[in-house]
């Protein structure tokens, strides 16, 4: 378009104006799947943000109490739909606390390698997008490449790439297999190179940096007061990690950092995501040290876990069990209890209720990202048009868990 | 009322009554599969064993035995008490019982769960019973270990054709005896015995004879597992998929209380289970009346007609009216049905008497059948009580045919197809007929209008003992069919008139002051929870 080269004093700019309305998404490639801003803008600043949720609703917390408590499975990988695995796990301790049972070792430190592979998916993703967002294409190429890798582990050991439905109450769905220590051991150092010449290409590049820079602050009081957890909050210095100030699993045996943040800002929830890729890194190294290579993987309660196919073909009180728990469904407690763990973006809580029966009377999810696209708002007023990008691409705002 | 203890928990007892009988009927349920409140105990499955414990100051019970010590490996002998089956020990005052709280009993109850499924096939994906199994239940429930025989488990006859009605597998059964002690005692049949004994028994029936009579479905009914399987219901439906409603058996005038089983998928009744009601059926039904389920299904109107002809429900309703008017009143007859439920007949009625004026009224039904002293009713009709109760004078249908002989009758508007002796004269007149079923009247008819059967929509049924029996909608109504009290006004509002009723809670309210309603009907004396 030929520029306005009319000669035009300050004075005459000065006419009265209203604000401008605009409209960005539900259907916006920088808007992270379905969720619409209305925004009011002066000039190019923005006066008031609008974040409006839902376009992803399916009901899932409704779906959920249809079925038995074992098909919720599927329903929570479709959450945060880039770290299913952490929502599949979350979901089977909550059902587990119900019940008062607890898993074999091994299976806590599978589903913890299994939960960190998934939670540096999420921030690779997380990460590389709003590079790209920003027009940094290449690292996003090498943090998908990355992805790619811990997929590919996560493929071999679940058979799915992204909607794995591996838990089970009382366990996983199958044990590990016999590869998967040296697959970790051979993809973690490759997924930190490449982490690493990613970062060095943006972290030195001073249009990135500034961009993200003092964008989107957000102090730590603030976002403890909106109900922020996980990478957001602790970019703005407030340790808090479920994973270490309520340990579940065996967190509380492993060293590990809580990398946080100082300012809050756009570029800490960067830094802090790269840093906790790191920190999963150490994890996943210790559990594939500690993890036994034999001994069960799922505990032996025939309340909640099928018996092995072999034996429901040829024997009856197989089949009588496997019949009770499909087609009924798992009678767990009666009961509620609430139950979190550390999510890709922060607190995943479940509350259950059981009425005793085989279906859930209850399913209510407390997605993390609810609360902190709830703050997006609070960060973008009063910024620029442009600084929506980078901001609202560091929040790792997901439709699936976010709309319910 | 004396009292025992059952795991601390107080449960009165009458004089007589066995520990699982008194417990029964607190709602309290101990595991049992030979068992069955209508019938004798033979304490025979020994999964109701309980820990009795010893009067103050007397010498326990107890049994010498050797336990696997597992940490030396080695057996010591120990002493554990003599559980006593609890459905074969009277109740008395005091006693201390132990059931669930008894890890005796617990052990009990699993090993004897694991020596009733230590031959039995791997079944459950093919067996009729699977779903509502007590097998199963009591797997889950007293059992949950797997397996530990390794050998061939001892196979039996499968599929044995027991009569026209009852195919018996010899491999699931549990031994209980329910079957054989139902013919002896309730249908005074002997025809079934155990033959064999250990692990070799089996149910025969007795030789040059067929398991035959009223009442074989209920051999079905009681067995605990999928042992009998009736071949009316065998491989039709899964269990899971289907609905209960708590309905009244339509067969006769016993007006069996009765639970009818749908599909809600597909719209379809699939079978008759007897519900308990000790006033009326105990536990039991007939075979008729077990069968008579497919009614809701066989031989219905559900599209409104005139001259045979199918037609709108506007149509008809033109049609009658056309028919109807400049009619004397006194020339036309109200038919009611014995078949149909009070507030069918209710509504009927009130177009009779209220509305047209007319004092011909008359009641139809099916001709009366075989009778016995069991459960079956001359009767065969659900409501003959309750249309009297409505209308005391009403005349037969014999009546009726002589009066449209005599043209004293030219009109009728007749409730249900069905009617008993020679009906061919009724030809004569114009009938409009509201029917749920074909049958006499709906083939005479100018005009059929379709009603909703009993299985379509709630209503209450007199038994033959006078008691008032309500059964709930279990199908949404099929075709163009509604309720025959619905109809009735459409009819009357077609007719002219401004009927007073337009739901059923108007004419429940009116029916209260025209039967006094018995508490001693279905929904008052339901079972109490966890009964057969």
């Amino acid at each position: 378009m030929e520029p306005l080269d009319i000669e035009l004093d300050e004075g005459e700019l000065e006419l009265p104006a209203e604000p401008m309305h605009l409209n960005m998404g539900p259907s916006h490639p920088a808007m992270h799947g379905t969720v619409r801003m209305v925004l009011e803008l002066s000039g190019e600043t923005i006066v008031k943000c609008d974040v409006q949720v839902g376009y992803l609703h399916r009901g899932f917390e409704k779906m959920c109490e249809r079925g038995t408590w074992a098909q919720v499975f599927p329903y929570v990988d479709r959450l945060n739909y880039v770290s299913p695995m952490l929502n599949n796990v979350g979901y089977a301790l909550a059902v587990e606390k119900l019940c008062g049972i607890s898993v074999p070792e091994r299976c806590q430190w599978y589903r913890m390698a299994l939960g960190e592979l998934a939670r540096i998916s999420d921030h690779l993703t997380c990460d590389g997008a709003m590079a790209m967002e920003l027009g940094a294409f290449t690292p996003f190429l090498w943090f998908v490449k990355a992805r790619e890798m811990v997929w590919d582990i996560l493929e071999e050991e679940t058979g799915a790439r992204l909607t794995h439905s591996f838990g089970r109450i009382g366990g996983m769905a199958e044990p590990p297999t016999k590869d998967f220590k040296k697959l970790c051991a051979a993809a973690l150092p490759r997924i930190l190179e490449i982490v690493e010449e990613g970062e060095r290409m943006l972290l030195k590049n001073r249009i990135f940096l500034d961009r993200l820079e003092n964008v989107g602050s957000i102090s730590g009081a603030d976002a403890i007061a909106l109900g922020w957890t996980g990478p957001c909050l602790r970019a703005t210095g407030v340790a808090y990690d479920i994973r270490k100030s309520h340990p579940y699993l065996k967190y509380d045996e492993v060293d590990f950092e809580v990398p946080v943040g100082t300012k809050g800002d756009t570029l800490d929830r960067f830094l802090v995501r790269l840093g906790e890729i790191r920190q999963s890194k150490r994890i996943i190294e210790q559990c594939i040290e500690r993890m036994p290579d034999k001994g069960p993987v799922n505990c032996d309660d025939p309340r909640v876990v099928l018996p092995k196919k072999g034996d429901v073909y040829t024997t009856i009180e197989a089949t009588i069990q496997h019949f009770k728990l499909i087609m009924e469904g798992a009678k767990i407690p009666a009961g509620e209890c609430y139950s979190y763990t550390e999510g890709g973006n922060g607190e995943l809580g479940y509350y259950l209720v059981s009425d005793g029966s085989g279906t859930p009377y209850r399913v209510r999810i407390r997605p993390p990202c609810f609360q902190i696209t709830g703050g997006a708002s609070k960060l973008l007023e009063g910024r620029m048009l442009s600084d929506i990008v980078p901001t609202f691409g560091s929040l790792n705002m997901i439709g699936g868990e976010c709309d319910h | 009322m004396p009292t025992f203890k059952l795991d601390g928990k107080t449960i009165p007892f009458e004089p007589g009554d066995t520990i699982i009988r008194a417990a029964h009927r607190q709602g309290v349920v101990i595991p049992h599969y030979c068992w069955h409140p209508g019938l004798s105990a033979p304490a025979n499955c020994r999964m109701c064993l309980v820990e009795i414990l010893p009067k103050p100051g007397a010498r326990p019970v107890s049994l010498d035995i050797l336990e696997l010590d597992a940490k030396t490996g080695e057996y010591k002998p120990v002493q554990k008490p003599k559980l006593q089956p609890a459905c074969y020990i009277a109740a008395a005052d005091g006693m201390e019982v132990l059931g669930d709280e008894s890890p005796h009993v617990t052990q009990a109850r699993h090993d004897v769960q694991e020596f009733l499924l230590l031959n039995h096939p791997v079944d459950c994906p093919i067996c009729d019973q699977s779903g509502e199994c007590t097998l199963q239940d009591y797997w889950l429930q007293y059992q949950q270990t797997q397996k530990r025989m390794r050998d061939e488990p001892v196979h039996k006859p499968k599929g044995v054709e027991f009569g026209d009605t009852i195919v018996y597998d010899g491999e699931r059964c549990v031994m209980c005896t329910r079957c054989i002690r139902f013919m002896d005692e309730v249908a005074k049949d002997p025809v079934l015995d155990m033959r064999e004994r250990g692990n070799l028994n089996e149910i025969v029936v007795a030789p040059g004879r067929k398991l035959e009579g009223h009442y074989t479905f209920m051999t079905e009914h009681v067995c605990p597992v999928g042992a009998l399987t009736t071949k009316d219901f065998r491989f039709k439906a899964r269990v899971w998929f289907l609905r209960v409603a708590d309905s009244v058996c339509q067969g006769c005038a016993t007006g069996c209380n009765a639970h009818l089983d749908y599909d809600p998928r597909y719209n379809k009744a699939y079978r008759y289970r007897p519900r308990e009601n000790l006033k009326v059926n105990k536990y039991w039904m007939c075979d008729e009346g077990m069968l008579s389920y497919k009614e809701a299904h066989d031989g219905r109107v559900t599209e409104p007609s005139v001259s045979g002809a199918p037609r709108s429900t506007a149509q008809a309703l033109e049609e009658a009216a056309a028919l109807f008017s400049g009619v004397p009143m006194e020339s036309v007859a109200v038919v009611l049905s014995a078949r149909y439920s009070l507030e069918d007949n209710w509504a009927l009625r009130e177009l009779a008497q209220v509305l047209l004026g007319t004092k011909n009224v008359y009641v139809s039904g099916r001709p009366d059948g075989y009778e016995d002293d069991i459960l079956i009713h001359k009767d065969k009709n659900s409501n003959t009580r309750g249309v009297q109760e409505l209308v005391p004078g009403a005349k037969p249908v014999s009546a009726l045919v002589e009066d449209v002989a005599n043209r004293r009758v030219t009109h009728v508007i007749a409730l249900g197809g069905s009617a008993p002796g020679d009906t061919a004269a009724l030809g004569n007149a114009k009938i409009v007929t509201i029917a749920a079923h074909e049958g006499p009247l709906t083939k005479l008819a100018e005009v059929v209008l379709p009603a909703t059967s009993w299985a379509e929509h709630a209503g209450t049924y007199v038994n033959a003992k006078g008691m008032r029996q309500l059964a709930d909608k279990a199908l949404e109504p099929q075709g163009s069919s509604r309720p025959a009290w619905k109809q009735v006004a459409d009819l009357a509002t077609a007719l002219g008139f401004a009927p007073s009723w337009s739901k059923l809670k108007h004419i429940r309210a009116q029916l209260v002051g025209t039967a006094s309603p018995d508490a001693s009907g279905a929904h008052a004396a339901a079972a109490p929870a966890g009964a057969e």
